[in-house]
């Protein structure tokens, strides 16, 4: 049913085959298409920034101010008001009259939409970029359905357990060395006996959490079990399943007991103010500590969630793709496609960072020897894994991750005993969705 | 209701003049129009919707799916239960606590009990706020790091009392919050309709030795019977309509479901489906039910 979503390991020597022969075909038979690919580009573009915070507005800004500056095409910059309802609102926002570009997340949220008609195909301007794409952030971006790309990547970033190293330096731990489980147990033990929160847990948003659940699934069984369980092909009240929110039951003693109140900004903020242990989270939201001072953001580090079963060791990790892409409903689409292909290139990328982004980049002409030591971190925590997924909710279909999923996980947390009633309304949920179309 | 304009046939129909006609087409027959291509065609499609699958993007898209998904809100929706069971509580919050305590401060504040110009602003400031605004207000008071939670001695997020996600009490938080509006709005439809009762009345009451209670029961609340119906209808359409206070504290998470929130999620998201569409009619039927059979009978009441 659902095998639209990105399966990374299984599908990209063949969506890598798809997107030649696609380039092929433009190549021989598009002289509107190639034409069109520079003249039509110009004009002024319309942009809308995901995020709605300072640092968020103050990079997208730098990034139309930039690109103005090298093309002389003006770009009209806005934020989205608020990233949850823009998220939210995205099927009617792209049908209503949008912005020619706007930040975006590659995996199911794009290739959905673009099954839909709603997305520019940029396979070109990825095409133009050559050899600065990184081919695994080509078959990320591809769209299994038809071969092609509907969004430029422009960042990444992993999900792993964040903490300070002052105060795990103060605390006398070392969360460099859990290798496993007993050694997480004991981390978070320590933790908590010195009166912090241990595994800082904010899921009001009801999707924090999901990375929890997502790295105990495939610590426990697997990459490949984990996307059949989000594809339909595995079920919810399988024993292994009901396995992974066992061990999730383990953490919440640690966790804070306020994590229905507090959203992922609240966990940000329980390790910006030195609260808490360790924090299961990605890494996105470090602009923020470098927002509040470089001594805050040298203090941060991260380091791979521990191995649980060994047959699978640390072989996976939730690392979200995010880039832009062009709406086909956009005064000026092809501008648009262009934009985001420049945001994909080393200089939009250059002048995001001068903005302050501390991305790492999808980009092989940026030299990460430049990266500060947070940043080299992170790519060694995603270089460790084999399976890179793109996060539950962008893995998954939306119809379920977030009306399903999402409010199952709360309830488990409120009452971790329910685990079989919960599953089995989740399995439920999933068989009597409709076809996807 | 419009069916009280209908007179007894042996009355004379009053002539219109041409100015009247026009004036009358126009009165009605814009508003009517507007409600219907704005209201009723709406509905009527959302109600057709609700029989297909579909994304709400490409028509193409759309096929049919009988009751489908009404079976699936009900046999394989697990927040369907929660959210009904919490659309009950509002209703019953509001019925028995909430309006009748808007109708015993209209009452007092109409005997000029001392200091009722204070009580009736008092009361009524929340009502000129919108549910949204309250709960902002409430979101920001409550929450981590809010004013409450700072005189309770807990101004960290780390140690905040777990209140909008604490599900022992979050029930009473929200309804209390949703009342806090609510007791002014009645009060104020209430102390309207009292001021309209005839004074004789209750001076005749007194003369013939009738208590408080009784007065209240037996004279004012019947010569009320107009007002009373509006307040019944106001306080079950408020309860299962309720949705901009739960989508300001919890968002689209659904943290405290309620049918509202469900057909925003399963219609409105990136979830788009029309589940969504099925939501929005149960919660029509179950909106239009009550109060249409409550209007019959209070109708059936006044025909002689």
């Amino acid at each position: 049913m659902s095998n639209q979503v990105n399966e990374n390991g299984v599908s990209r020597r063949n969506v890598l085959k798809g997107a030649a022969i696609g380039g092929i075909g433009l190549a021989a038979g598009g002289t509107l298409l190639s034409s069109c690919g520079s003249d039509a580009a110009d004009g002024p573009v319309t942009f809308t920034a995901r995020t709605n915070d300072e640092t968020g507005l103050k990079i997208a800004q730098a990034l139309a101010d930039a690109y103005t500056a090298e093309t002389g095409n003006e770009v009209t910059m806005q934020g989205s008001g608020d990233t949850n309802a823009f998220q939210d609102g995205i099927s009617q926002y792209l049908q209503g009259t949008p912005d020619d570009a706007f930040q975006w997340m590659a995996g199911f949220r794009t290739n959905f939409r673009a099954d839909q008609g709603l997305l520019v195909d940029v396979s070109e301007n990825i095409a133009n970029l050559g050899d600065q794409m990184p081919e695994g952030f080509i078959s990320g971006a591809t769209n299994p359905s038809d071969g092609k790309q509907y969004i430029i990547p422009t960042t990444w970033y992993p999900w792993g357990l964040h903490y300070r190293k002052s105060t795990m330096l103060e605390l006398g731990l070392d969360p460099e060395n859990i290798a496993t489980w007993d050694d997480f147990m004991k981390l978070l033990e320590g933790t908590k006996a010195k009166g912090l929160i241990g595994y800082a847990m904010g899921d009001k948003g009801g999707w924090e959490a999901m990375g929890t659940f997502s790295i105990l699934n495939v610590r426990m069984n697997g990459y490949d079990y984990h996307i059949d369980l989000l594809n339909g092909r595995a079920k919810w009240t399988d024993q292994e399943t009901i396995d992974v929110f066992n061990q999730f039951a383990l953490l919440i003693p640690y966790m804070n007991e306020n994590f229905l109140d507090i959203s992922w900004d609240g966990m940000r903020d329980l390790l910006l103010q030195k609260k808490c242990g360790a924090m299961m989270m990605g890494s996105w939201w470090a602009n923020d500590f470098l927002a509040k001072s470089q001594e805050d953001y040298d203090d941060l580090w991260i380091v791979p969630f521990p191995e649980i079963n060994p047959a699978f060791g640390r072989d996976s990790i939730d690392a979200p793709v995010d880039g832009l892409c062009a709406a086909v409903n956009g005064t000026n689409p092809a501008g648009g496609a262009a934009f985001a292909e420049w945001c994909g290139s080393e200089n939009g990328m250059l002048a995001a960072q001068a903005a302050g982004d501390t991305s790492l980049y999808a980009n092989t002409r940026l030299d990460t020897s430049g990266y500060d030591a947070f940043n080299k971190q992170k790519l060694a925590v995603i270089g460790e894994a084999k399976n890179v997924m793109n996060f539950l909710d962008r893995d998954c279909r939306n119809d379920f991750a977030g009306t399903i999923v999402g409010p199952a996980i709360q309830n488990f947390l409120k009452a971790p005993q329910d685990v079989n009633k919960i599953v089995d309304g989740m399995q439920a949920a999933w068989d009597a969705l409709p076809p996807l179309s | 209701m419009t069916t009280t304009a209908v007179g007894p046939k042996t009355r004379r129909r009053r002539a219109f003049s041409r100015g009247d006609r026009f004036t009358l087409a126009m009165f009605i027959g814009i508003p009517s129009f507007l409600h219907f291509v704005w209201v009723w065609i709406p509905a009527l499609l959302t109600i057709g919707l609700s029989f297909t699958f579909w994304n709400g993007v490409q028509l193409s898209n759309i096929r049919w799916a009988g009751l489908a998904n009404y079976e699936t809100i009900f046999t394989a929706s697990p927040q369907f239960y929660d959210a009904l069971r919490n659309n009950i509580y509002w209703l019953l919050w509001f019925s028995f606590i909430a309006t009748p305590l808007g109708v015993l401060l209209a009452y007092q504040i109409d005997r000029r009990i001392r200091g009722h110009k204070i009580y009736e602003s008092v009361y009524y400031i929340p009502v000129v706020l919108s549910l949204a605004v309250i709960g902002i207000i409430w979101r920001f008071m409550l929450g981590p790091a809010g004013l409450v939670q700072v005189l309770l001695g807990r101004p960290g997020i780390e140690e905040a009392l777990p209140i909008f996600g604490n599900y022992d009490i979050n029930t009473y938080v929200i309804l209390s919050i949703a009342s806090w509006r609510h007791i002014g709005y009645i009060m104020l439809l209430y102390l309207a309709g009292l001021k309209a009762v005839d004074p004789t009345l209750r001076e005749a009451a007194a003369i013939d030795g009738a208590t408080e209670w009784q007065t209240f029961r037996k004279v004012v609340l019947p010569a009320m019977k107009p007002v009373n119906i509006i307040i019944i209808v106001i306080t079950v359409i408020e309860s299962l309509r309720a949705f901009d206070l739960i989508y300001i504290i919890y968002g689209t998470s659904t943290g405290w479901p309620i049918l509202g929130m469900l057909v925003f999620t399963n219609i409105y998201g990136q979830a788009a489906s029309m589940l969504g569409a099925a939501y929005a009619v149960i919660l029509f039927l179950l909106s239009i039910t009550p109060i249409v059979f409550y209007l019959r009978t209070v109708f059936q009441d006044d025909k002689p």
